[in-house]
């Protein structure tokens, strides 16, 4: 099994991520299965003789005992159908002297994939908090090992693996600087997953329509996609007014209007009340003197907030919106939850800090156990993993945050990475797509004509 | 690494601590193409493509810049920043304890698999800033160890002893400047408002300047307001706007409402400095004088202006075709000709670029997924750009105690 993989791997590789089909013969049934490899996107070691040093631009990986050594590794996968049945992490040893050793360490699962290959060190090291894969025993200088990752790696998304070592004899790897020896993940899968049934779609972004031609593009994206419309904001530059939606909006996006269930941006409240705006969308953007407002798609409660907290009487605990809030989603009897506005509580973005003021927003809606909160703002993409109101990775009950600002305005910068942002991109207009399962969601970021940037994935609800 | 003991190589399957599907060794699978993922291009690697501007720039020139430029929190959300400032200058005093109590010295680097040099051990460093945190690599090896520290900064510029960070800023758009010596011990801290852009320290250590965005993000839109200042941290004396010194312009007094200014770098008496200054639809080169409080322009089409440490250049970005929108290329100006050089740099850099000596320039670039590296190119326009540091920005040179 594993020698026809490499072997239809080899042929087809490219660009370092490869997906082949091979049709093998097993007695009389035929069984189809396909092979992707894809390299290391980031690796590195911490040393806790060097604890302040970061090694991430280094050619080799160390896992030792003494001086202890963890290596880091991640991958990112994408582009995978079907079950997976099998995933292999490959690594290779170093072809120098001192590089073999007795042990080539423990390999275990992480739950953080967010760490940076240029600023670990053993002083912040992330935590190897996952399952143990497996171990590898004694090796030699300049020649590879495999361990078993089937356990973690199920399908397309970003993987960590920590890998540690209790002999004092260290052994060394190829880092992914080397190229061709570098740490790989072999992920073989199955038979594809059937697809996508009827269920609800929400599409939409935000920063969207001015003189540019950006909307345009992403306008004409939404007229392939059936479904429920949003905006999360700055829908009109640069005012907002009766005119900017006229001469900006109504062109473009406008188009899908009566499908559309927008939230309104700070450019919207540039001109007073937004009244441009209500205007413009009329019952579809709820009361005028609120701007937010509730609905169903499927097994799906939809929340359209509004972030513009002192138009509105604040954002704060016990204010109007967050009490409506409350009881909003004590009332609603959906199992799965997703909510939008314009400022992001989470942000990388170099332009908009995180707006702290929605707070309390994030933290009824994690109360009530929500899935997914969509922002703008800042004139990118970012998602995160999901994460608890204070940012912290919650696998059990986190949300997960996008910032969608790709509606068409102008491209802004990444300032810091934030901890647990997971995807970023600053040169591709699109809107994100949600196809909202019975109890789950697919999400899948849709980019302009012409580009190829990408994001993708699929979550249960809680 | 461990003293390798001579182990004999395993004839078969390894020895297992847990239960695993091992191979051991098996074939290598050949790639054609092995290194493309992001990041991994080794220095001396041709331009990225698809890298964008610099962080805070145009992602790509010809992007059409949002009408008007974003409006900060918006015109209703400015108007709680008066509020929430001292509940959350409160909270940044908190920050700065914390990040003091954890600062210091970085400790010894022990061995590694590399070996080679470390930072801080005999040779001059680069400082640079790894996704906010302040850190080094021996400037001899820029893509080897790197040590980090517990400072975070937004920015950061490091000079002869002298280390001037701009502390990350907070929601409502306040920062500090913090001075810190060699030892990062936090010398100097001034409170600031507006998002750190710009920052230099003389070659001497003794002069800071800082530039904020105090409006808009982008100095590819219009709508936008910088403030710059600097301190002299032998005297103390503290210029908290340039837009205050006396401005001539060709020959002649100047005021006006529009005046920014930005990008400030120092000559070698730490006096006299360049910096760039825009109005009416002008980004001029000044040439400024610290005691004097003056500005006078010398040139136009310069932008954030970097010294040659000789004194007789000045590395610019020069605005594509004059327009800043389509965005920007890295340029050197002769001080005494006023001759303009192209660097072979074509990709745009929203950068202050820093001199690592006299012919050779460093800047960052800003990937499209937010990462940053730190490139450098010839001062000549000769040569190619090279991958410097990956992962990192905000580029100086350190040199060691006693060093130069």
């Amino acid at each position: 099994m594993f020698r026809r993989t490499t072997g239809i791997t080899a042929v087809l590789a490219a660009a370092g991520l490869v997906a082949g089909t091979v049709v093998a013969v097993v007695g009389d049934a035929t069984v189809a299965s396909a092979a992707t490899t894809v390299a290391a996107t980031a690796d590195t070691y911490v040393d806790d003789s060097a604890t302040g040093t970061n090694h991430g631009t280094s050619g080799q990986l160390g896992v030792d005992g003494s001086p202890v050594k963890r290596m880091f590794l991640r991958f990112d996968v994408s582009g995978v159908s079907g079950t997976v049945t099998a995933a292999k992490l490959r690594v290779h040893t170093d072809d120098v002297s001192g590089a073999e050793s007795g042990s080539g360490g423990t390999f275990r699962a992480m739950s953080t994939t967010t760490w940076s290959e240029t600023g670990v060190t053993w002083n912040n090291q992330p935590a190897i908090d996952g399952a143990t894969l497996g171990s590898i025993g004694s090796v030699t200088r300049n020649a590879w090992y495999e361990v078993d990752v089937t356990a973690h790696v199920k399908g397309n998304g970003a993987y960590s693996f920590g890998v540690t070592s209790s002999s004092t004899d260290g052994a060394d790897f190829d880092a992914r600087e080397t190229g061709s020896t570098a740490p790989q993940l072999v992920i073989t899968t199955g038979s594809t997953t059937p697809p996508p049934s009827g269920d609800p779609v929400l599409v939409g972004a935000g920063d969207i329509a001015n003189s540019g031609s950006g909307d345009t593009a992403t306008a004409n994206l939404l007229d392939g996609i059936p479904g429920t419309v949003f905006t999360t904001g700055d829908d009109a530059y640069n005012n907002g007014s009766a005119s900017d939606f006229a001469n900006y909006y109504a062109p473009t996006w406008g188009r899908h209007r009566s499908r559309t269930r927008p939230v309104p941006g700070n450019h919207e409240y540039n001109t007073s009340g937004a009244s441009g705006y209500y205007g413009y969308f009329g019952a579809a953007a709820g009361d005028p003197s609120k701007g937010y407002y509730s609905y169903d798609l499927g097994n799906w409660h939809v929340v359209a907030l509004n972030s513009n907290c002192s138009a509105i009487g604040g954002c704060g605990a016990g204010s109007a919106q967050e009490r409506w809030l409350r009881s909003d989603l004590a009332a609603a009897g959906k199992p799965c939850t997703i909510a939008y506005w314009h400022h992001p509580r989470f942000t990388s973005g170099a332009n908009h800090a995180p707006y702290t003021a929605v707070g309390p927003l994030v933290q009824a809606l994690y109360d009530y156990n929500a899935e997914v909160i969509v922002t703008g703002h800042n004139h990118h993409y970012e998602r995160f993993a999901p994460i608890n109101p204070a940012g912290q990775l919650d696998n059990a009950r986190g949300i997960r945050h996008f910032v969608v600002g790709t509606g068409g305005a102008g491209f802004y910068g990444f300032g810091t990475i934030l901890a647990n942002s997971q995807v970023r991109n600053n040169n591709t207009f699109g809107v994100i797509k949600f196809t909202l399962h019975s109890s789950g969601y697919t999400w899948q970021f849709v980019p302009q004509a012409g580009k190829s940037f990408t994001d993708g994935g699929t979550t249960a609800c809680h | 690494m461990s003293a390798p003991e001579p182990t004999p190589p395993p004839d078969g399957p390894a020895q297992q601590a847990t239960p695993v599907e091992a191979v051991t060794p098996v074939e290598p699978v050949t790639r054609e193409n092995p290194s493309p993922t992001t990041g991994s291009a080794e220095p001396g690697a041709p331009a990225q493509s698809g890298g964008p501007a610099g962080g805070g720039g145009p992602a790509e020139p010809g992007v059409p810049a949002e009408g008007g430029g974003p409006g900060g929190l918006g015109g209703l959300g400015r108007l709680v920043l008066a509020a929430g400032a001292a509940v959350v200058l409160a909270g940044a005093v908190v920050v700065y304890l914390l990040i003091t109590r954890a600062g210091g010295p970085p400790p010894p680097p022990g061995p590694g698999p590399d070996g080679g040099a470390r930072p801080g051990a005999g040779g001059a460093s680069l400082r640079v800033l790894s996704n906010g945190v302040l850190s080094a690599v021996p400037l001899q090896r820029p893509d080897g160890p790197r040590t980090l520290t517990a400072q975070r900064c937004d920015r950061a510029y490091a000079a002869a002893g002298t280390i001037g960070c701009l502390r990350p800023v907070d929601p409502l758009g306040g920062t500090r400047l913090a001075v810190l010596d060699r030892d990062l011990r936090e010398r100097r801290s001034i409170p600031l408002t507006g998002f750190p852009n710009r920052l230099r320290v003389s070659a001497s250590g003794r002069m800071v300047a800082w530039t904020l965005f105090v409006d808009g993000h982008s100095y590819a839109a219009s709508g936008y307001s910088t403030r710059a200042g600097i301190l002299d941290t032998r005297t103390g004396a503290l210029a908290g706007s340039l837009e205050e010194f006396a401005l001539t312009v060709d020959g002649r007094p100047y005021r006006a409402a529009d005046v920014n200014v930005w990008g400030v770098t120092f000559a070698g008496d730490d006096n006299r400095f360049y910096a760039t200054m825009s109005t009416g639809g002008h980004r001029y080169l000044v040439e400024g004088d610290f005691t004097a409080r003056t500005l006078r322009t010398v040139a136009d089409r310069v932008e954030c202006p970097s010294l040659s440490p000789d004194g007789t250049r000045i590395a610019f970005k020069a605005a594509v075709g004059g327009d800043p929108a389509r965005g920007w290329r890295l340029s050197v100006m002769d001080v005494a000709t006023g001759e303009v050089l192209a660097l072979a740099e074509t990709r745009s850099v929203d950068d202050q670029a820093a001199w690592l000596d006299d012919r050779t320039l460093a800047y960052g670039l800003q990937r499209s997924d937010g990462v940053n590296d730190v490139w450098a190119v010839p001062a000549d326009g000769t040569g190619r750009p090279r991958l410097l540091v990956p992962g990192a920005n905000s580029p100086s040179v350190e040199a060691p105690p006693g060093g130069p």
